[in-house]
Parts: structure tokens; sequence; C-alpha cells
């Protein structure tokens, strides 16, 4: 593929808000213990709940007071990361585009369930009152592109909206579209990455799933990260922080139709393959791979396995959710951050397998989604 | 000679641009070779096209719960679908309604291609779906069971059936595609930005085959939405008509095959459509309002147009998004306007008969665009019968019409200011994508 550049990035995540915040909790290790949720939900009929939640997470700091109301936690992650990353690449300050057209600016991020919160609000009102009286304000909201779209209007990105629903590969597949996209001249510049928020029936789900027993605590986060055309970002002299070089996303069904859930260690291993080549690298090339993987379980062994197959047996792993969470659709962003993180000199953490390198200068980003489903990036220094 | 036909002429073509030599800078075409259709009209190629012809309207008094206590009580629903006759018994038991219209639309625009099993198994094969909000169906047994019951009472079985990605999932299973299995939830333009994206995978030499299109199902928490919105007409929907009252939702599935040139010429494929460029645009404006001077869908039509390397004076006829909604015809009429000019181009909206399939609308009107470049039939808009100033256009009405059908467009204007509005063609007519030319991947 063409490279493109990465030229800011925004976050979100339990470990902190905004780029410094994240860089100094993975510098110093300052990681947050999983906590009963605050804002998130109302835990108090979840005694045991433990999660990775936004701390002290106020959108009105960064957005201001109005227009909130009627706006879910999804989306106001989704803003403030989105605001966040257009800053820190330099296409806005104070909150005005001073490089680039609103035109030339698109958005295309992934989400696994985000809109889950509002439709069982909704139904929670349809059920026990009357479906009359649902808030049609908050009506939007249960269409999973809804916090895209508001992206859009709180930022002014009019080149185009892509939402994407790929579970927890949302985030990378938002690469493999973009840099499409960024192709056929649509954009200058994209901001892609993943978000997903905490909400009381996401817990449930993941509780009565049995997903909680892993000791990975559930999470919530966005990160976005503002995907530019070479040519764009050298003729306005942005900062390239990371380049991306390749991407492979795959899917390999189970053999019988029987199961619907399916970790699929082929599908990574063609993912990781396809990424690698599309880079036009060797597996030696690679100086670390951020994985998807939670600390256990047949997802876990499938990707690990997959990345093996792929890279072979002595290429660091590391795992960061033990860091921030399960976060499904933002989980291959934060992945992403965590690797631009790292490439700037700071020691990498959560490695599962090898030892951290000490010069991370190329970097294979991986998801396994639920069903069969595999995407990898390859990332470059800047 | 190429061993390919084009439409329903059933004899082998040499398209004009076999001669063109463009081998050098050149990109894909692509096609659409095979179609599928769930809809309130009727399932399968011939018989949905032909009640779309006729203006047979698939409105009708809602079966699967109670409209009329929501205080409106018709809808585009899909009567008669039965899982079981499309898909699998696991199949069956693994999707939500929305899944399972998905699979048996694809199934029929599979079979419909012509397309043998072996073609689409492996990584050239992807799957892109559009929707708003996928399994509704699904997220809605799990949250009553929650909310009448507690978390216990949460169906487990049920779980691993959420998630509107699984629409693409179940597509790529029933076919073995292991490429890019995607869904793209696009507001009610998602058919279009499924099908423009799939067709971009093709051109950009990521796939040869793509199983795209877009789902959606009828759903109360959803119907309601639309009522409290004040968006819903009581009875009929009637888009550019100037006593129209808004929209009325409806249901279904459109699917489409796409190839790439060589690979439906390899095979012998008939040609249906080409996929010509598209536009892309969002707003930025308002959740639910189109944008008072419709730059972007404005923005959207015309990258369509220049995308497929042809002027404004080659569109033969518009599928509208055509909702019905006092604000959306307006705005859909000034990007008419904007775009055309003086020229007056026949447009129509099948949403009159088929409701509004919010996520697989602009799949199933894809579905018709290819159906009328095939038969020049203009499916009219059934109900149009009071000219709205505000909408001075020529529009289709109920009797339907005949015309020139070689270059289509069709539009998705949607809520969000989600604007997607692709170009189809008769095989042949569009000029060959080039290297450099906007539209084509660099």
């Amino acid at each position: 593929m063409t490279p493109r550049a990465i030229t800011g990035f925004g976050v979100v995540a339990s470990l902190g808000i905004g780029r410094s915040a994240w860089t100094a909790a993975l510098r110093d290790g300052t990681i947050p213990a999983p906590a009963p949720p605050t804002a998130a939900f109302d835990a108090r009929a979840y005694p045991e709940a433990r999660v990775a939640e936004v701390p002290d997470f106020e959108p009105s700091r960064f957005l201001g007071e109005k227009g909130l109301r009627s706006l879910d936690r999804q989306t106001k992650l989704l803003v403030v990361a989105a605001r966040l990353c257009l800053h820190d690449a330099g296409l806005k300050k104070d909150g005005r585009f001073v490089a680039l057209s609103p035109e030339r600016v698109g958005f295309c991020a992934g989400n696994a369930y985000g809109s889950l919160e509002a439709i069982s609000e909704l139904d929670r009102v349809a059920v026990l009152e009357d479906a009359r009286y649902i808030n049609p304000a908050k009506f939007p909201n249960t269409v999973a592109n809804s916090a895209s779209g508001y992206v859009s209007i709180w930022e002014d990105l009019r080149a185009l909206n892509v939402a994407i629903s790929d579970g927890s590969c949302g985030a990378l597949d938002s690469l493999a579209c973009a840099d499409i996209y960024l192709s056929c001249g649509r954009a200058d510049a994209i901001l892609v990455g993943g978000g997903e928020a905490l909400s009381e029936p996401l817990y449930v789900a993941w509780k009565r799933a049995g997903r909680l027993a892993g000791g990975t605590p559930l999470g919530e986060g966005a990160a976005l990260f503002v995907l530019e055309t070479e040519e764009s970002a050298k003729a306005r002299g942005a900062r390239v922080a990371a380049r991306l070089l390749g991407l492979g996303t795959s899917f390999h069904g189970p053999a019988h139709d029987g199961v619907l859930l399916h970790a699929a260690p082929e599908a990574m291993e063609r993912a990781v393959d396809d990424a690698v080549t599309d880079a036009g690298l060797l597996a030696g090339d690679i100086d670390l791979v951020v994985s998807g993987a939670s600390r256990s379980g047949a997802y876990a062994a499938a990707e690990l396995g997959g990345i093996a197959r792929a890279l072979g047996e002595s290429v660091p792993i590391a795992a960061p959710k033990s860091l921030f969470g399960e976060t499904l659709g933002a989980s291959g962003a934060l992945g992403m951050a965590a690797a631009l993180t790292w490439m700037e000199g700071i020691a990498p953490r959560a490695i599962v397998r090898g030892e951290a390198p000490t010069n991370v200068k190329t970097v294979v980003v991986t998801t396994l989604g639920l069903y069969g489903n595999a995407t990898a990036a390859v990332l470059r220094r800047g | 000679m190429l061993p390919c036909t084009v439409g329903s002429i059933k004899r082998p073509v040499s398209p004009p641009w076999d001669s063109a030599s463009p081998a050098k800078a050149s990109v894909s075409r692509v096609f659409i070779t095979g179609v599928g259709a769930v809809s309130p009209v009727g399932l399968g190629r011939g018989e949905f096209f032909r009640a779309l012809a006729e203006g047979k309207s698939g409105i009708a008094t809602i079966e699967s719960f109670d409209g009329a206590a929501l205080g409106r009580e018709f809808a585009g629903e899909v009567k008669g679908f039965r899982p079981r006759d499309h898909l699998t018994a696991a199949e069956a038991r693994h999707t939500g309604r929305c899944s399972a219209m998905t699979v048996a639309a694809a199934r029929m625009a599979v079979a419909d291609s012509g397309i043998r099993p072996e073609h689409l198994r492996g990584p050239r094969t992807a799957v892109v779906i559009g929707t708003t909000m996928g399994e509704a169906d699904v997220i809605a047994d799990l949250d009553h069971a929650w909310i009448k019951g507690g978390a216990s009472a949460v169906p487990r079985s049920l779980l691993p059936r959420y998630g509107s990605t699984l629409l693409s999932i179940h597509v790529a299973r029933a076919f073995g595609a292991q490429g890019m299995a995607l869904t793209l939830p696009g507001a009610c333009a998602a058919g279009n930005y499924a099908i423009g994206f799939a067709a971009d995978l093709i051109r950009a030499g990521k796939a040869d085959v793509v199983v795209t299109g877009a789902a959606e199902m009828l759903q109360e928490l959803q119907f309601s939405g639309f009522v409290r919105l004040a968006a819903m007409a009581p009875e009929k929907c009637q888009p550019f008509d100037l006593h129209r009252q808004g929209l009325l939702v409806g249901e279904g599935a459109g699917i489409v095959v796409l190839e790439s040139e060589a690979h439906a010429m390899r095979r012998g494929a008939r040609l249906d459509a080409e996929v010509g460029g598209y536009g892309l645009s969002c707003d930025g404006y308002h959740i639910t309002r189109p944008h008072a001077e419709a730059v972007g869908s404005i923005a959207a039509m015309r990258g369509a147009i220049e995308r497929s390397g042809i002027t404004p004076d080659a569109v033969d006829f518009v599928n509208a998004h055509g909702t019905g909604t006092k604000a959306n015809d307006a705005a859909e009429a000034k990007v008419m306007f904007d775009v055309f000019g003086a020229r007056r181009v026949p447009i129509s909206s099948v949403k009159s008969t088929l409701g509004h399939c919010m996520g697989a609308a602009s799949a199933l009107e894809a579905v018709a665009c290819v159906m009328t470049l095939e038969t020049g039939i203009y499916p009219p808009t059934v109900g149009y019968e009071t000219p709205d100033p505000e909408c001075d256009l020529d529009v289709v009405s109920t009797t339907g019409r005949t015309g020139k059908a070689d270059v289509l467009l069709n539009n998705s204007l949607a809520f969000g200011g989600y604007n997607a509005v692709v170009c189809f063609a008769r095989p042949g007519v569009l000029p060959p994508p080039v290297l450099g030319h906007p539209g084509t991947p660099s």
C-alpha cells in the first residue's frame, strides 16, 4: 500500500484523557486498578463490578455546556477524542480549522455496541411506560452510526463519515477503509480509530456471557488518529508520529455451521501475513506486536497462535488490554495509541511473550473478532 | 468478442471499451452480475421489479406489532418471509430477522449471478453490508428479558446473536468468503455506502468479488421513534407531492454481486450493470434535519457524476431518496436544480410503495436501478398527484414510464447528513476508469 502519515492522536481512556496523561501513565506505570463504576452506570445492583472506566470524564470541559444533554456516553467519548486529535494534529487551533478545509477531512471509526445504551434506555421506557413516551431527541442515538454522525456535526468534518461495525476489529478496519478513501481522493485526512462506552446493558451482557471471568476488566475509551496522505502532511509541514505501512483483514469461518462464536487463528495468521507483505517487510523486521489478546481463554490462544504462525515464536508480543481493559470497538485504537507511545521511547509494558524491545521502530497491531474475523496493521515510527 | 452477456440479452457482446486499449493505466471496471431482494413487494429479482414497475404497493397494516397503539399502523412489512426457505437449520438458529433477510437476499443474488460456489470461497471474496440497527429483534428480546426479569433473566444463548457486525459475518459464512467481512452502518444511506465501498475494494485490487448491499428490519422501537419524530405519514407516502405528510417505514434486504471485469469475463458472466463513480459527503450540520442549502447533497451528486467520467447531460434517470417528508424532498429538489439546471431529469421514489426501508433502502433501490437499466422502465412514484412548487421536478407519477436508461443515479441523502450517491450504467456506456481519474485508487 501507499504509506500514510499519522499526524496526530487523541485518546480518552481509563489511563487518562489526552496524550500527555496517557503517555505519563504508560511511562510511570500508574495503571489504575479496576474499580466500581462511578459515572458510566449505577452499579448498586452489581456490587461485584470492577471496570476500567474513564476517570473524571467531564465532556463539558472540552465541549462546553450546550448540546450535551441528548448525547450518549459513547458519543461524548468520541467527540472529545476527535477534538483532542484534531488539535494534536495541528488541523485545528482553538476549535477552528487552521489547516485543510472541513470538506477535505473525513471521519471513519469503529464501534462494537455503540447504540446499545440508547436502545436499552428507550426500550425501558417502552416496556415500563409506553412507547409513545420515548424521547425523540434520543431516538437518533439508536442507530449504530449515530456517534460518528455527531462527531462530524461537532467537529465539522464534511468529506465523508463512515461508521464501522466489526466488533473488536472495527478500529483497525477503519484504517483499511480510510486508506481506500484516501487512495480515491475522497479526503486529504481522515480521523480513524474507534470508541466504546461502558453502560449497564453492556456490563450485563458481558457478565451473562461469562466474559468477566478472564481477568481483563470490561473497559471503555476512544482513540482517534489523523491518517493523512504523505503529500498533505508534507504540504502543511505536519509532524508525522508514525506511518501506516501495511494492512491485512480476513475472515475464517468455522468448519461446521453449528457454532457461531469462533476464535480463528487462521484468520489472524492471514491478516498478519497480508499486512506485513503489504508493507513490503519480512517477519524479522517487526520489533513488537501489540495484540488485542486478553489474559487467557480461547481467543487469546488463537490470536497469539495466529501471530506466531505468521511471524514465528520469537517476536515480542504485548497485550495491553491488561492496562486499559477490554474496550471492544476501541481496543484496536487503544492498541495503536500504546504502539505510538512505545515508539516514542517509552518502555513497552504488558509483554506476554518474549522480551520488551528497547527500540520500537516497527510494530504490528492486531485484533481478533468473536466470529472468525481478524485485522492487522503495520506501523513504523515517523 | 468476449464471452459475456449484457443484461437479459443472452448473446455475446463486444463492449466498446474492449478496443479502447486502456491497459497501461487502467483500473478494473466493476460490474453487477447478480441481484437479490427481500422486500415488501416480493422476493427475488423478477417479483420485486414487476411489482415496482406496476406500482403495486407493499404498504399494509403492520402484523408483527400493534402499530395502531402507537398512532400509526401502516408500513412496508415483508410478509410471509420464512427463513428456512433460504437458510440452513443452523443458519436460521443463529440469525435474527435482519441477518436472515440478508443471507436470503445474498443467496438469491449469488444464484442470479450464476457464479459457482468455488468462485466465492477464499480470500478474494469480500462481504460489505450496510444497516442502521442490524439485529433489532435480538436486542429487543434481550432488553425485554432484562427489563422484566433482571440480569439473570437475560438468555445467554441470544447474546452472541446480537451485533450488527453479524450481517456480514453470516453472509461470509454462507459462501466461505475469507476476505474483508464488514458491516457499515451508514444511516439510511447505508446501502450506497456499502456498494460504493465494495466497488472501491475491487478497483483497489483488494477483492475480485464482493457480495454487498444492505438490510433492515421493521421493529417496534424504531417505528415508535419515527412516530415521535413526527416524521411518519398516517397512511400514504407521497414523495414530492404537495400534500405529502411524511414517510412510512419499511424493511427488507437488497444484495448485489459485484465482480471485477477480469473475473466476470473469465467466467463468462452476464453483466447486469456497471457500478460507476459515487459521491460521498457529510453535512456536519444536524442529526435529523437536512442542510438548508443542501451543500453536502449537491457535492455527493456532483461527485458521483464526476467520478463516473461523465457530465450531468448523460444522466437519464434519478432514483430519488424521496422519503416523503416536507424537508427532505424539498432539499432533494434543490439538489436536482443545482446539478441539472433547467434540464428536467426524470426522478422517482419507490419509497412510495416499499416504504422507507432505512439502511436497506438504497440497496433495494440499487436493485431497482439495475432492473431499470435492463428494461427501460422507470418505476412510478405511487400517490404523486399534485405537484409541489417547492419540488418542481419531472416526477414519474403513478402510471410509470419507459425511457432511455443508460446512466442512472441512486440518491441517498440520509439523517445525520450522510449523503451517498451512486451511478449505475449499462455496461459499455461509461468511459473506462483510468488511474489518476477522480474516484480511482491511486
